[in-house]
């Protein structure tokens, strides 16, 4: 089970914490007062108060030890910045994602030491764009893949060992036997590169490789079963 | 009887389409500023009134050919029609007269037909003593041949270009907002030259050993000093001639400065309103484009990727600092509060737009706006932002198609991120056609190819494309499996082999670009072709 610190107190915090899959992951919200823990806590999070410039705070929560990815969700940028250069220098495989206020400071995040920056501006925009010039996509993904239907994009990994190693990505045929459809398959003899099942290229599937594919969520389930099983 | 007739012909012209057309017709060529045939108009008759000034000038030494008086009365003619046209689109005679018609009947009294002539004389001499008309008046008159004296007024003509220009106008505009410094300035130069003309004409008449022979040239004097020009073919010869000169020059330095001073201020104050004239004039222009309102940092977002896909749009924000932002990146800009009806109506919510975006950072403001854009437009597409969970609901109800919450927007992908960044990523890569494949949805038109068509008939995999699933409202489709609601829609995933497509599904497939413009093309060829057979 992967483990996951959150810091700073907002919409998205809260967004980003009720998105995942609990079972999958165990939460920990980081208030900086008893207030804002106590916000979270109602909605039935785990919570701690430290002090973020604090590394030994940071340790007790489990960075450097247990913790596998932090978010950075301080409204201020510099707040993001600091906590991002203590992490980093405390755990250098953690997983950082943080959010950026101004866009100049992606790259002082990332400098920082962060995997990933978001932008909720960008991100805001980029989504009004889609809505204006592709309705109808935007609608589907929005309800299914991103919303409250049961469709959902998931990645499969395939196991050591797995009866589909060696198999031919043609050969699946996912959408008939499992109501599922192949989107693309990540081939690492070909790198980490996603590739579209768009029946351009054959694949053999080997150990490792990954298979994206979208459907309805108890389907998906059976499938990765399966596949562990056999 | 006569009136019985005139109010029958009265409510014939009120329910006659063709009338109504017509007048529609005259109305957009002359007067209205944003019909369509106008522009080219104003273009033809500025040439008409430029040549048929040269045809004047070249009139003065030579003599007129045949050719060239005819010309010249076509012109009088047109002008003389376009001056009638102005007149009857001026007052809507019918509508006085069935106005006051059905006054009388109601009050029962009896109707008087000279009482409403009076009214319609009344408004048509009206129309005949605004400036414009006084022009076109005295552009046709001089033609006329006893009234030959009044020759010199064909230059009139030139002052026609006045309907014709809009830059013209607005010069006019401003000096008539500045009408109260003027005529104070006017009346005080008018007392200035008096002075300075009784003056000099007491201190330098010839008896005095002067040149001013008379009070005409003691005017004309005080006119060529005050201005500054100083011809010096009069020049004041006594000491008291020579004070008035340097008193007059004085004044006549501040004079000028401060009538310079004026109007340049008076043009400070209106360059705004003249740069937003001309974003209108281009928005005018656009047959399709956008409405921004608020141009905070998701705003420039949206500017930006609309900006790459060549797609017209404006902005409206009332902050200077945004304002000034979106003119350093060549967008069309309104510095105005979208709020306010006219402001949104002024850019074109009912002429053209396609979409309005409420994206401010204050969610009482995107309410407001999405509610003021509802009611102006019952059928444009409104995308609001709102920052705050709870005012979902609200924008929904002020009318917004579809809202965007930019905090939960960024919290659904930071969680998609951590949960399976490669799906992740594959479908924004899609959905932002960063790579090459890109997520389309291709209609079924009726007569087309695949209409009645089975997916398995298709053969999707063959066109190298991937068939995600249909959206359909038909409700035909109803009896499959794997349906999920959406708004007034259905979205059938992973349709089955025999799943039939019908008229106006919409196909959900994944692909190259080429691969599916090319399986578009086919669909619309076929169509066409079936169309033309029939």
């Amino acid at each position: 089970m992967k483990r996951i610190a959150v810091f700073g107190y907002s919409v998205m915090s809260l967004e980003a914490m009720s998105r995942l899959d609990r079972e999958q992951y165990s939460i920990v919200f980081i208030g900086k007062d008893e207030n804002e823990a106590a916000l979270v806590a109602e909605k039935g999070f785990a919570t701690q108060v430290i002090d973020f410039r604090n590394d030994e705070a940071l340790k007790s929560i489990g960075i450097g030890t247990d913790v596998d990815t932090i978010f950075c969700f301080y409204p201020r940028d510099f707040d993001n910045v600091f906590l991002t250069i203590s992490a980093r220098a405390i755990d250098k495989n953690i997983t950082i994602v943080a959010i950026v206020d101004d866009p100049e400071s992606a790259e002082k995040l990332l400098a920082a030491g962060a995997n990933k920056i978001i932008d909720p501006y960008e991100i805001c925009g980029r989504k009004t764009h889609e809505m204006l010039t592709k309705p109808d996509i935007t609608n589907i993904l929005d309800n299914t893949v991103f919303g409250r239907h049961d469709l959902n994009m998931a990645q499969i990994e395939i196991p050591k060992g797995s009866c589909l190693e060696n198999t031919k990505t043609s050969d699946l045929k996912l959408n008939q036997k499992h109501n599922l459809i192949l989107i693309g398959v990540v081939d690492r003899e070909l790198g980490d590169q996603l590739h579209f099942a768009i029946g351009e290229k054959e694949h053999r599937l080997d150990a490792g490789d990954i298979l994206v594919v979208m459907g309805p969520a108890k389907e998906i389930k059976a499938f990765k079963k399966e596949i562990e099983q056999c | 009887m006569l009136t019985r007739l005139i109010v029958y012909l009265a409510y014939f012209l009120k329910t006659s389409k063709r009338y109504q057309r017509t007048k529609l017709f005259f109305y957009d060529l002359l007067e209205n500023p944003a019909g369509r045939l106008k522009p080219y108009f104003d273009i033809f008759m500025i040439c008409l009134v430029m040549l048929s000034v040269f045809l004047l000038i070249y009139e003065v030494d030579h003599k007129l050919g045949e050719s060239e008086v005819l010309f010249e009365r076509c012109v009088i003619s047109l002008f003389i029609v376009e001056y009638l046209l102005r007149g009857w689109l001026y007052s809507d005679n019918h509508k006085i007269i069935l106005e006051h018609y059905e006054k009388a009947e109601y009050l029962n009294i009896p109707f008087r037909l000279g009482k409403v002539a009076k009214i319609i004389i009344a408004k048509k001499i009206k129309y005949i003593f605004t400036p414009l008309a006084l022009i076109d008046l005295l552009a046709i008159l001089p033609t006329y041949r006893p009234l030959r004296v009044m020759r010199v007024f064909l230059l009139f003509r030139l002052f026609k270009l006045f309907r014709y220009f809009n830059s013209i106008k607005v010069f006019a505009r401003v000096l008539v907002s500045r009408r109260f410094e003027l005529i104070t300035l006017g009346v005080f130069l008018g007392f200035l030259v008096f002075i300075g003309s009784t003056a000099i004409y007491l201190f330098e008449n010839p008896a005095n050993g002067g040149q001013v022979n008379n009070l005409f040239e003691g005017f004309y004097w005080a006119i060529v000093t005050v201005a500054t020009v100083g011809y010096g073919d009069i020049a004041p010869q006594t000491t008291g001639g020579r004070i008035i000169a340097i008193a007059l020059m004085l004044v006549g330095l501040g004079v000028l400065s401060f009538l310079v001073s004026v109007i340049v201020s008076a043009f400070n104050e209106e360059m705004d309103e003249l740069r937003e004239n001309s974003t209108y004039a281009e928005l005018n222009r656009f047959k399709d484009f956008i409405i921004i309102c608020g141009f905070g940092r998701v705003g420039q977002h949206i500017a930006r990727q609309l900006e790459k896909d060549q797609l017209n749009f404006v902005i409206i924000d009332t902050k200077e600092a945004n304002v000034s932002k979106a003119k350093r990146l060549g967008y069309l800009v309104i510095h105005e509060d979208a709020s306010k009806n006219g402001v949104i109506q002024n850019a074109g919510i009912n002429k053209g737009a396609t979409a309005v975006i409420c994206t401010t950072g204050n969610d009482v403001i995107n309410v407001y706006i999405t509610l003021t854009s509802r009611h102006l437009n019952p059928d444009i597409r409104i995308i609001s932002r709102a920052n705050s969970q709870d005012n979902v609901k609200k924008l929904y109800q002020a009318g917004a198609s579809n809202v965007i919450q930019p905090f939960e927007i960024a919290g659904m992908v930071v969680a998609e991120y951590i949960g399976q960044p490669v799906a992740f990523e594959a479908i924004l890569g899609i959905i932002r056609e960063e790579s090459h494949v890109i997520m389309e949805t291709l209609c079924v038109h009726s007569g087309s190819l695949i209409d009645g068509m089975s997916i398995d008939g298709i053969n999707f995999e063959q066109r190298k494309l991937m068939l995600l699933g249909i959206i359909s409202v038909n409700p035909v489709h109803r009896k499959h499996k794997n349906s999920y609601p959406i708004k007034n829609q259905h979205f059938y995933f992973n349709p089955v082999p025999n799943f039939v497509l019908r008229e106006g599904d919409l196909l959900v497939v994944i692909g190259r670009e080429y691969a599916i413009d090319h399986f578009r093309d086919r669909i619309e060829k076929s169509r066409l072709k079936n169309r033309s057979q029939r």
